[in-house]
């Protein structure tokens, strides 16, 4: 029975995506859509290293810069159509991650994220520098996206967001299946295994060294494709949005937020992250509580709000996520399954 | 015939031997006891031979291969699995999953590996428990889970690391008779434990360490007469 409603569910909600935009026309809202699409493909991605595998990297910046900036770069200076692009961006990211992956894997617990920090690092501060490839600090800036046409018919010139809106959707239904595939497979128990207790695992016959790299290898693609289409999405990158630590770190926040190591886990934390900062950023609660009348515009107040609180955006997101740390260690998934299982109980 | 041979092993952390100089054979469906004081270096030799570490000197020898330097992944793909003196239960994992894990080392099919991992619940006696999660059982039955799934990888030999460690003297009696059940599976067996009962009782063979060497060699009734292992144990008489 579970299983059925579980299928009802995932077609309704599927379905209802696809026809979003055909009723939703407002640009705001599909573009909130988009960046939430691109935070569960990047969410999702590091939970099958982080999640899965117990590999905690905080330096997924890394993978998502290089697959904007292979696409951008391909498609700005070397008139690569950006579709061919993002293959080329997943190649690279996957040759990168290997070899960050060989190295950084021989370190365990803490000392594995901080050299997954110093890596990402490495990779800003490169791109920074090597100007005659990535610009620097100016970035890359989209000047135009090639329209997509299979034999003459033209699919589309990219114009409004809906292309967008559907490529973002495909790729987050993508990540989102192999992650159920690999969790059910014996890659899903190996990597599990190696989290549990690396060493136990080794010496039931799993070499953690080429599992590591395999996990870390499938996220890596994933997370390029991210990085790709937020660069062509966006129009514009440069190293201190797709190559950031902040990046870095929004990523592992979406899945402690969500649920570590649970499918749904990064779906739900994007779905609360991303317009919880949105709204902070554009002082939305303000407004909100002006309209309410909790308080007036004109009091000390309410100008008081409006002056500061769009400001401090990031220390009540900080705050935020500290609370929802301490009152839901497993994540919103982790929380509510275990408040369903007590009502069951009881 | 013999299916394990230690040649010449010694093992060195610093300037401390661990292990000096010692060596035996294992016969092929034979159980052998490894027994000595703490610190006598019996862990040690078998993490050398697991190959979680390589030995500094000498030479182990598997099945008609050579396994120094080889990773534990490749000894275990080889037919030699080990369990650990403190258990290492996957906890987040059920029961079977855990077993699941051993399981997959011989088969790609998830249904062959859950069925294969059923029946090594079902030889242990914990089949009952297969959905509950590991970090749940208590420590008889955890040393249960840790068999079980050292069995799933269908090895030709096991080496247990104080399986009754911990135990009451019923649970201890029920792994004595897992040990016996293995055994008529034909796997060959090396059993460290500390309850002199338990293993004059299990062991075909025993070897002593003492102090990383190998102290003595014999039938258990040879062991429990030998001076030498006495004054290990006891002490000499003034």
């Amino acid at each position: 029975m579970a299983r059925y409603v579980r299928i009802a569910l995932i077609t309704l909600a599927l379905g209802g995506l696809i026809v979003l935009p055909l009723y939703v026309e407002s640009t705001y809202v599909l573009h909130m859509m988009i960046l939430i699409f691109i935070n569960v493909i990047v969410g999702s991605s590091w939970n099958i290293l982080g999640g899965f595998t117990g590999q905690y990297s905080v330096g997924h910046a890394a993978y998502f810069g290089v697959g904007a900036y292979t696409t951008m770069i391909l498609m700005q200076f070397k008139h690569v159509a950006p579709w061919w692009g993002v293959w080329a961006g997943t190649g690279v990211a996957v040759v990168t991650a290997l070899i960050i992956g060989s190295i950084c894997f021989r370190l365990r617990g803490p000392y594995f994220v901080l050299a997954s920090i110093a890596v990402a690092e490495i990779f800003r501060v490169s791109a920074l520098n090597l100007k005659n490839i990535t610009n620097g600090a100016e970035g890359i800036l989209v000047t135009e996206v090639p329209p997509l046409t299979v034999g003459k018919t033209l699919i589309t010139d990219w114009a409004s967001k809906v292309p967008f809106y559907f490529t973002g959707l495909i790729f987050m239904v993508m990540i989102i299946v192999v992650t159920a595939l690999v969790r059910r497979s014996k890659l899903g128990y190996y990597f599990q295994a190696i989290r549990e207790d690396q060493d136990a695992a080794h010496s039931l016959g799993i070499n953690p060294t080429i599992y590591k790299n395999t996990a870390l290898a499938i996220s890596a693609v994933f997370t390029s494709l991210a990085g790709s289409l937020y660069g062509v999405y966006v129009g514009f990158i440069d190293p201190s949005t797709v190559l950031a630590l902040d990046l870095s770190v929004q990523i592992v926040m979406i899945c402690i937020i969500g649920g570590i190591g649970t499918i749904v886990g990064p779906v739900v934390g994007a779905a609360l992250l991303v317009p919880l900062s949105e709204a902070l950023r554009s002082n939305a609660i303000t407004d909100a509580l002006i309209k309410a009348g909790v308080v007036s515009a004109e009091s000390k107040v309410g100008a008081f709000l409006k002056e500061n609180l769009a400001h401090a955006h990031v220390l009540i997101y900080g705050i935020l996520v500290v609370i929802v740390i301490l009152f839901m260690p497993d994540g919103v998934i982790g929380f509510f399954r275990k408040f369903g299982a007590r009502r069951r109980t009881a | 015939m013999a299916i394990l041979e230690i040649r010449h092993v010694s093992k060195f952390f610093g300037g401390l031997a661990a292990n000096s100089d010692v060596s035996f054979d294992v016969n092929e469906a034979e159980i052998v006891g490894l027994i000595g004081p703490n610190g006598a270096g019996k862990t040690t030799l078998f993490n050398c031979i697991v190959g979680y570490y390589p030995p500094s000197k000498g030479e182990i020898v598997f099945d008609g291969r050579r396994m120094n330097g080889l990773q534990p992944d490749k000894v275990c793909k080889l037919g030699m699995a080990r369990t650990w003196q403190k258990v290492r239960p996957l906890t987040n994992l059920s029961v079977l999953d855990n077993v699941v894990v051993g399981a997959l080392r011989r088969t790609s099919s998830m249904k062959e590996a859950r069925e294969h991992a059923h029946e090594q619940l079902r030889v242990v006696g914990l089949d009952t428990k297969s959905s509950l999660s590991a970090g749940a059982l208590p420590i008889g039955e955890r040393k249960k889970l840790e068999v079980a799934r050292v069995l799933a990888t269908r090895p030709k030999m096991l080496l247990l690391d104080e399986v009754m460690g911990g135990l009451n003297p019923a649970e201890s009696e029920e792994i004595i008779q897992l040990i016996m059940t293995i055994r008529t599976k034909g796997i060959t067996q090396m059993v460290i434990e500390h309850d002199m009962k338990a293993i004059m009782r299990l062991s075909d063979r025993i070897v002593v360490l003492n102090s990383g060497e190998k102290l003595a060699e014999g039938k258990p009734k040879e062991i429990v007469e030998n001076p030498q292992v006495i004054e290990a144990y006891l002490g000499a008489e003034e």
